[in-house]
C-alpha cells in the first residue's frame, strides 16, 4: 500500500512539473525564456517543497526588472532625500570619486570608471545588482550554488555548519590562519525555517575594485551582506538583501527585496559577458562619439 | 552631413514619452523623449556585447548621405523582444526611429524598426519592471 502510495505520489509530482512548462516549446529543443507566464493566483498556486530553492529563476516582474539600471531597487539613485544612502565621511568622498553611467549623477559613455567597463568582476554584492535575469540554484546536502547570467559568474553557499570567515586587517581569519579576500566572499547560509535560507557573507573585495551598484554607490571590504530566500509557493521565490558596511554607511539598510518565478529548467540561456575587444569596438563606433569626442 | 543632421532633426517628432530601462551605458548622452524617424539602407549589423549596433545609411533631402549608428541592448537582452542575429543584412530598406544623442552626431539609440516587409521591432532594450516582454518567441 505504502509502495502505490509513493508511485502515485511521483505520477502526481510529474504531472504538477508537466503542466508548470508545458508550454514552453522551441524548434530543435533549444527552449527560449518564457517571460509572457501567467500570474499566480489561488487556483494555480502550489505549495513550496520544504527546504529547496533549485531551479531556473527570473525576476518576476518580467525581463527588465532585475536590471537595476538605477541602482539597487530598494532605494534607486534618483536624487530623492528618502533615497540617498546614509553615507558616512568617508563613504560619501568615495561615491564622488566614482564616475558611472548610470543614476543621478551619470556621466557620459567613455568619461566613466566603472570596473564594469573593465571588465572586472563585479563580485557580491554587486553582481545581486546587475541585470539580473535568468538565475539557476543548484543544492546538494552541503551547499548552495547560485549561477548568475551576466558573465557566466557563480558562487557557492555552504550549508554544511561551518563558521563564517572573521573579517581581518588584509583579509579574513579562518582558523587562525589569514586568507585572502574574493570577489564573491565567503558565505555561509542555514534554513531559518522549511521556507526560508538565509545567508551571510563577508571577505569581499576593497573599495577601489568594487561598487555596490551601477550607479556608482560605493561598498568596501568591510560589508557583511544579509541575504533571505524565502520560498513563498513552488513557483515564486522572493531574494531580499541587506548590507552592513560601517567604513562607507552609517547604518545598514535593505538593498532589494526581487520577487523570482521559477522557469522551465531546459530554458537556453544566451551568454551576456565582458569582452574588452568588443567594448572597444562598440567605443570606437558609437561610445566615443556619444561623448563627443573624436570628429564629428 | 550636418545639414542632412539637421533635415533630419527637423523631421523627428519630439515625444515626451517613458522610454524603456537603459541597461548598460547609461542615458546622459540621449536626449531624453526626443525621437528622430529615419529611412535608410542598412550597412552593418553588429550583434554584439555590450552593445548591437545597427548603422544605416540615410539620404537627405540635400541628396547628402549620411551614416547613422543606432544602439540596441546586449543580444541577450533584445532577444526577447524579436531582434536576431539576421534581422538586418546589408542593402535592407528599413525605417528605424531613435532616440539621438544630444551631441548632435548621426547617433541614437533604437525605439523602433521597420522592416521592408512591414514587421515591426519595438525598442532594442528591456521592458521596463512588471511589463511582460512580449510572448516568446
Amino acid at each position: 500500500m505504502k509502495m502505490l502510495t509513493g508511485v502515485l505520489v511521483a505520477i502526481v509530482g510529474l504531472c504538477a512539473a508537466g503542466d508548470t512548462f508545458a508550454q514552453n516549446t522551441s524548434p530543435g529543443g533549444w527552449l527560449t525564456p518564457q517571460w509572457d507566464k501567467p500570474p499566480i493566483t489561488a487556483a494555480n498556486r502550489k505549495p513550496a517543497p520544504r527546504r529547496s530553492l533549485a531551479g531556473m529563476w527570473g525576476p518576476a516582474d518580467g525581463p527588465g526588472a532585475g536590471t537595476q539600471a538605477q541602482g539597487v531597487p530598494a532605494k534607486p539613485n534618483n536624487g530623492k532625500p528618502e533615497n540617498q544612502l546614509p553615507y558616512t565621511p568617508y563613504g560619501l568622498e568615495l561615491y564622488r570619486s566614482h564616475k558611472a553611467l548610470e543614476g543621478f549623477d551619470a556621466v557620459l559613455p567613455s568619461e566613466d570608471n566603472d570596473p564594469r567597463n573593465r571588465c572586472e568582476p563585479l563580485g557580491m554584492p554587486r553582481e545581486n545588482h546587475y541585470n539580473v535575469r535568468l538565475t539557476q540554484i543548484f543544492q546538494d546536502d552541503y551547499k548552495v550554488a547560485i549561477l548568475y547570467h551576466y558573465d557566466n559568474r557563480w558562487r557557492v553557499i555552504w550549508t554544511d555548519g561551518r563558521q563564517l570567515p572573521k573579517v581581518v586587517e588584509g583579509g579574513v581569519d579562518i582558523g587562525g590562519e589569514l586568507r585572502e579576500r574574493r570577489f564573491f566572499g565567503y558565505s555561509v547560509g542555514r534554513w531559518v525555517d522549511d521556507y526560508t535560507f538565509e545567508v551571510q557573507t563577508v571577505g569581499t573585495m576593497p573599495d577601489d575594485r568594487v561598487w555596490l551598484d551601477s550607479t556608482g554607490r560605493p561598498i568596501s571590504e568591510q560589508v557583511r551582506v544579509t541575504e533571505t530566500f524565502r520560498r513563498v509557493d513552488y513557483d515564486t521565490l522572493i531574494w531580499s538583501e541587506t548590507i552592513d558596511d560601517p567604513k562607507v554607511y552609517t547604518r545598514p539598510f535593505e538593498t532589494m527585496r526581487l520577487p523570482m518565478r521559477l522557469h522551465d529548467p531546459r530554458t537556453d540561456i544566451m551568454e551576456y559577458y565582458c569582452s574588452p575587444s568588443e567594448q572597444e569596438n562598440y567605443n570606437k563606433l558609437f561610445g566615443n562619439a556619444a561623448s563627443g569626442k573624436g570628429a564629428p | 552631413m550636418k545639414r542632412a543632421f539637421v533635415i533630419a532633426s527637423i523631421a523627428a517628432v519630439v515625444l515626451a514619452i517613458p522610454l524603456r530601462v537603459a541597461a548598460h551605458h547609461g542615458s546622459a548622452a540621449f536626449d531624453t523623449g526626443k525621437r528622430v524617424t529615419l529611412k535608410g539602407t542598412v550597412v552593418m549589423w553588429v550583434y554584439s556585447n555590450p552593445h548591437c549596433l545597427l548603422s544605416l545609411d540615410v539620404t537627405g533631402e540635400d541628396g547628402q548621405v549620411v551614416r547613422w549608428i543606432a544602439e540596441g541592448q546586449a543580444p541577450n537582452v533584445i532577444f526577447p523582444v524579436g531582434y536576431r542575429k539576421d534581422s538586418f543584412k546589408g542593402g535592407d530598406q528599413v525605417s528605424i526611429t531613435v532616440e539621438p544623442v544630444k551631441n548632435g552626431r548621426p547617433l541614437g539609440r533604437i525605439l523602433q524598426v521597420v522592416l521592408a516587409d512591414g514587421t515591426k521591432l519595438g525598442a532594442a532594450s528591456s521592458p521596463p519592471a512588471n511589463t511582460p516582454a512580449p510572448p516568446s518567441q
